[in-house]
């Protein structure tokens, strides 16, 4: 099924999708230069597996600190999400964040201001 | 070139409470270098995470709004290059200042920009960066989300504070001061 099994580097988080579990995950800082080279096939997997399957679809998400490129790519995903939130198809986002840096946080609650699909941001030590 | 007194250099960046600087071309990577650099040197100065996080945010989003302004121009590696000072000021708050080589129309456009943005309060920062947030991006845009200045205005906290001085070949110098 093409899953992404991408490798973190320094200004880019790990990026691992799972079509059979309908799971998708990112981890780690995202700051890369072109975002959307990164983004592309997140946001192309994420599209697909919107179309070609009925399951539902989870993102985990463990970002840590997003450069406004990054954010923006990150709001395309979850604009598909909401399409299909909107066609009864069950979607949901977990963000989860360091209770040290509540920036993760407060990221996470403005991306959910956009967003009626079930979206928990959840702290990692709690 | 005269030999550079180092020792009045250091003087003069201690007394400024100069954490990092850095003049000349740079790239990516060294972007990458010098942010982590950043990052190692708040966490031995015990700087909450939050402030560490949002310094850093200052430094990358200023850094890259630069290198894409210089590939988008197409400038050579000379003129590509920024001028960047992190450190404190003397109320103990972070300030990220970086310069860089721009046509002066562009720095014209900047500078008011900068100026309307200097006039909204948080409240209409955010409304103004989420509108441009549903803005579709331009075709073949690399970056360009044009969330940059916003979320650097956003992140301040103070007015974002910046100055053009005028060179003799229709380009300018810009610079931008970020207090955190």
């Amino acid at each position: 099924m093409n899953d992404l099994s991408i490798a973190a580097t320094q200004s880019s988080p790990a990026v691992n999708s799972n079509w059979q579990h309908g799971l998708l995950s990112m981890c780690g800082d995202s700051y890369p230069e072109n975002s959307f080279e990164l983004f592309d096939p997140v946001i192309n997997w994420v599209e697909r597996y919107l179309d070609e399957s009925d399951a539902p679809l989870r993102l985990e998400l463990h970002l840590l600190y997003l450069n406004t490129s990054s954010i923006k790519a990150v709001m395309d995903i979850f604009d598909l999400m909401e399409e299909a939130h909107r066609r009864s198809r069950p979607v949901s986002v977990c963000w989860y964040y360091d209770e040290d840096n509540p920036r993760a946080a407060e990221l996470a609650a403005e991306f959910k201001e956009d967003c009626s699909f079930p979206f928990d941001i959840l702290s990692k030590t709690s | 070139m005269n030999s550079p007194d180092l020792f009045l250099l250091r003087q003069t960046y201690n007394e400024q409470r100069i954490m990092i600087c850095f003049n000349g071309p740079f790239s990516k990577s060294l972007i990458e270098e010098i942010g982590k650099a950043l990052k190692n040197y708040m966490q031995s100065e015990n700087a909450t995470p939050t402030a560490a996080t949002d310094v850093f945010g200052v430094y990358i989003e200023m850094m890259q709004n630069i290198r894409h302004y210089a590939a988008a121009k197409g400038y050579s590696d000379v003129d590509a290059g920024a001028t960047v000072i992190i450190g404190r000021d003397e109320e103990e708050r972070y300030v990220v200042s970086a310069g860089n080589i721009v046509d002066q129309t562009d720095g014209q456009y900047l500078v008011s920009r900068i100026d309307s943005l200097g006039g909204m309060d948080k409240a209409a920062l955010k409304a103004l960066y989420k509108e441009q947030l549903r803005k579709p991006r331009p075709e073949g845009a690399a970056s360009g989300a044009g969330l940059g200045l916003i979320d650097l205005a956003r992140k301040a906290t103070l007015p974002l504070v910046c100055s053009l001085r005028e060179l003799d070949d229709g380009r300018a110098f810009f610079s931008l001061r970020v207090v955190i």
